[in-house]
């Protein structure tokens, strides 16, 4: 009963967001109802589609727990943006470099690399806030902009692929792609890993010690330092911790997906990450399940433009509208109490 | 005939979500009289008196004011009606002076300047009337509690009411104001005000009060003048029948304090100063012992330094001169974590903000700061099921009332977020107690239980640093009493010298000033 009285708000609130939706749909003279057929289903219609779908959930789950990690100890995370380009630019550079060695080497060091380059581009604004309390939200959204210049930077200099007409980097080593599961259509392996990230952060916060210093940091601050838990460190952690998640998305699409640095590859998982993040409420748990509704809309939407001809971009209306509603019904619960 | 009812309340019913506030609940008060609305923390007092004052709206039930049914539908409406409130927390502008505070929303004669001499003249009538003396122009933060009080009772007169709700008066008085209050009412009622007085304090209604009116979980138990009232009726009906009166602490006096002479020190405090980011001297070279199995008082108006002096003994915040040391060793530069390893406990003034995590669940909360240890967790992996096992032990021993360990703690009542604090600090051994106003929210078996944890806590040879503004609390239990006055200790007592008035004095900063 509880669980039905939990769900309850959110089942309205993407029924109310496709009822907008269907009648922008309607006014501009398309049929509402093919178009969500289209957007729901097609994940599941072919292989290829479901593959889609997945492709699209690994970095659309990192990039949410690079939201919620911080956010289980009351920080705003905003650069996952960043964070993801840094690490992809670690990863292509590991990968560039040493892109004669075998995969049980390159693998490995690529993906690290992708990790600890994110990381490290979260732990610049964890240690402002550390050392002089800036705030995170305005620098994680800052360290963004410096990202899409290193991405420029690192794609147009002395990596760059001068067959493509677009800013791109040679490809990295052969040893360092991430194997294939399914060949055709391609999934690889990167799946494996964001699960086991997934898992791994879950258990992390709700199981040990360090992820209840965590989450009590979250829940009240000075409570947490009262009782002799050191909360800057915890904010620190936490942002270095979702930052890696991030870098680790970065990594995972070049490594699995691109096989080189790209300019634009982040395309807007870290905004989707925000939004799928907030959906789920910060619930590291509960980013995954949501992660993967997103990603059935995201393949529904382009496959929609092709089909249908509506325009994609009534996607992210629809997903916007769907956390707006979220947000509204905590409001309105809050009134009924 | 004068005696006649002012104002009747009727079957008044009030529900929060499913608590039952008050129920069936009837209330008379007659002209020209103090009554004494007595109960415990939770018995609706307040919330009675919130609703003729117009800030809640009754369930269902009737107001029948000079015997005609009124409705209140504000604070604004109420005072326009007669009935003014004066609550436990002074709604007042800290840089105003007096006289900008009382007149501050209230229609002026020149609205269009700071031309008040019309309001001054009306207001110094009044000050005259009621014999209450308070300089107009001073700044209100300057002045001390009870003359604070004074303005705010004026703030009411002021408006031309002619009932007056005071809640717990008497919380931050020293024992002088609250004599100087009680003065001032009977004046008030003397010149035809009805005066109802909110107060969990036995001797404070029986001192002052016409008539006695007991609440107890939102019912009316009884209602007697005070000719007819004796110490131990009243105790019985605000308690009920389920507490054993003469195994309690509080309804019976202690004997002389268990630690003698002798016994080795374990907190000392040598010349500590504390200075904040601000420049604000906030402790002021504090000297302080506490022996084993010593309960050591603070007492002194909240604001005067304890909460800085309980936050420096835990460690929280760093002391900018002096030493802390405990068993003998330095420890002024330990983390809290490091004391809490080592047995200090810390019962946080401010639940809300330093003690509780609205967010979380129960079981969180009540391991916070011991989640280190066994047997919650064994090399950092938290062990859930032994948590929630002695969570669950802990809710029923601290009679905590929530549907298990894994509530929220945001659905917790304020009592019951208190008992979760107290739950949790007693439930490690520790060899020092830092509990700062403790059995605030609590209801009067719940003090009780309270004292006599501490004094079990004292009778295993631990230490117990208490601060508290409820001096009564501080004279029943204490071995020795610290009294603080602008961040300093201005003096310290032993159980022997204990005597109310002395206390009051040392702690309005008289002997400092006078110097």
């Amino acid at each position: 009963m509880t669980q039905v009285k939990k769900i309850f708000p959110y089942l309205v609130s993407v029924l109310a967001a496709f009822l907008v939706v269907g009648i922008l749909l309607w006014v501009l003279k398309f049929n509402p109802l093919k178009a969500f057929e289209t957007l729901l289903f097609t994940s599941f219609r072919t292989p290829n589609g479901f593959i889609q779908t997945l492709l699209k959930w690994i970095p659309l789950t990192l990039c949410a727990l690079a939201l919620t990690v911080p956010m289980s100890a009351g920080k705003f995370n905003i650069g996952a943006e960043g964070q993801m380009l840094v690490g992809a630019i670690g990863a292509a550079a590991v990968g560039i470099i040493g892109k004669d060695l075998p995969i049980g080497l390159l693998l490995p060091l690529v993906i690290l690399a992708g990790t600890a380059a994110g990381a490290l581009w979260g732990l610049v604004a964890a240690w402002l806030l550390y050392q002089f309390n800036i705030n995170e939200i305005l620098s994680t959204v800052l360290l963004n902009f410096i990202s899409f210049s290193l991405v420029d930077f690192v794609a147009t200099g002395p990596w760059r692929d001068p067959a493509a007409g677009h800013p791109t980097t040679v490809a990295i080593g052969e040893g360092g792609f991430l194997p294939m599961l399914v060949k055709n259509p391609p999934l690889h392996s990167g799946i494996i890993i964001a699960i086991i990230v997934a898992i791994a952060v879950y258990y992390f916060t709700s199981k040990t010690t360090a992820g209840y210093e965590l989450v009590v940091t979250g829940a009240n601050p000075r409570a947490s330092k009262v009782h002799g838990i050191d909360v800057r460190k915890m904010f620190l952690f936490s942002l270095v911790l979702g930052a890696a998640c991030a870098g680790l998305a970065g990594a995972i699409e070049v490594s699995g997906v691109h096989h080189r640095l790209i300019e634009g590859l982040h395309s807007n998982f870290a905004t989707l990450g925000i939004i799928i993040g907030l959906m789920a409420r910060g619930k590291n748990s509960a980013v995954p399940v949501v992660a993967f509704f997103i990603s059935i809309l995201e393949v529904g939407g382009s496959a929609m433009q092709r089909t249908v001809m509506v325009p994609v971009q009534i996607v992210l209306i629809a997903e916007a509208l769907i956390l707006i509603f979220i947000l509204l019904s905590d409001i309105i619960k809050r009134r009924q109490k | 005939m004068e005696q006649d009812n002012i104002l009747v309340m009727q079957q008044v019913d009030k529900s929060f979500d499913r608590v039952v506030a008050l129920s069936q609940v009837n209330f008379e008060l007659k002209h020209r009289e103090i009554l004494g609305l007595l109960g415990g923390n939770g018995a609706g007092k307040t919330t009675l008196m919130n609703i003729l004052y117009g800030l809640y709206r009754a369930d269902s039930g009737k107001i029948l004011l000079n015997d005609k049914p009124v409705t209140i539908l504000s604070p604004k409406d109420a005072i326009r009606q007669g009935i003014g409130m004066v609550h436990q927390h002074f709604l007042q502008i800290n840089n105003y002076t007096v006289l900008e505070n009382i007149i501050l929303g209230s229609k002026v004669s020149r609205p269009l300047t700071s031309n008040y001499q019309v309001e001054e003249k009306a207001i110094k009538q009044l000050c005259e009337r009621f014999g209450l003396e308070i300089d107009l122009s001073a700044r209100v933060e300057t002045l001390p509690m009870g003359t604070r009080q004074k303005v705010e009772i004026l703030k009411t007169l002021y408006r031309g009411v002619n009932i007056l709700i005071l809640d717990e008066p008497t919380t931050n008085l020293i024992p002088q104001e609250v004599d100087s209050l009680f003065e001032t009412l009977k004046i008030m009622v003397r010149e035809g005000l009805s005066i109802v007085f909110i107060t969990h304090k036995l001797r404070e209604v029986l001192s002052i009060c016409d008539r006695i009116s007991v609440l107890r979980e939102g019912k009316n138990v009884i209602s007697l003048t005070r000719k007819d009232a004796s110490d131990e009726m009243l105790v019985r009906a605000m308690v009920g029948d389920n507490m054993n009166l003469e195994k309690s602490v509080m309804f019976t006096t202690r004997e002389q304090s268990a630690a003698s002479e002798g016994r080795e020190q374990t907190l000392t405090l040598e010349g500590v100063s504390k200075i904040n980011s601000l420049k604000i001297q906030e402790l002021t070279d504090i000297s302080l012992s506490i022996k084993a199995g010593e309960i050591l008082g603070v007492a002194g108006v909240a604001g005067n330094g304890q909460r800085e002096l309980a936050e420096v003994v835990m460690g929280i915040q760093p002391v900018t001169t002096g030493k802390v040391s405990f068993m003998g060793k330095d420890i002024t530069s330990q983390l809290t974590t490091e004391r809490i390893a080592e047995g200090f406990v810390y019962i946080p003034e401010d639940r809300l903000a330093d003690g509780f995590l609205n967010k979380t669940s129960v079981a969180h909360n009540l391991i916070l700061g011991y989640h280190k240890l066994e047997p919650y967790s064994r090399k950092g992996i938290i062990n859930w099921k032994n948590v929630f096992d002695s969570s669950r032990k802990m809710i029923a021993e601290y009679n905590i009332k929530t549907t298990g360990p894994d509530d929220i703690g945001g659905n917790l009542s304020g009592g019951n977020i208190q008992r979760v604090m107290i739950a949790r600090a007693f439930s490690q051994p520790s060899k020092l107690m830092v509990a700062h106003n403790p059995t605030r929210g609590l209801d009067i078996p719940s003090m009780d239980f309270v004292y006599k944890k501490l004094l079990e806590h004292a009778s295993t040879g631990a230490s117990a640093l208490l601060l508290s503004e409820d001096l009564d609390e501080l004279l029943l239990i204490c071995d020795r009493i610290a009294v603080m006055y602008r961040g300093k200790v201005v003096g310290i007592l032993p159980r022997d010298k204990f005597e109310k008035y002395e206390i009051g004095r040392l702690m309005s900063g008289y002997d400092l000033e006078s110097k």
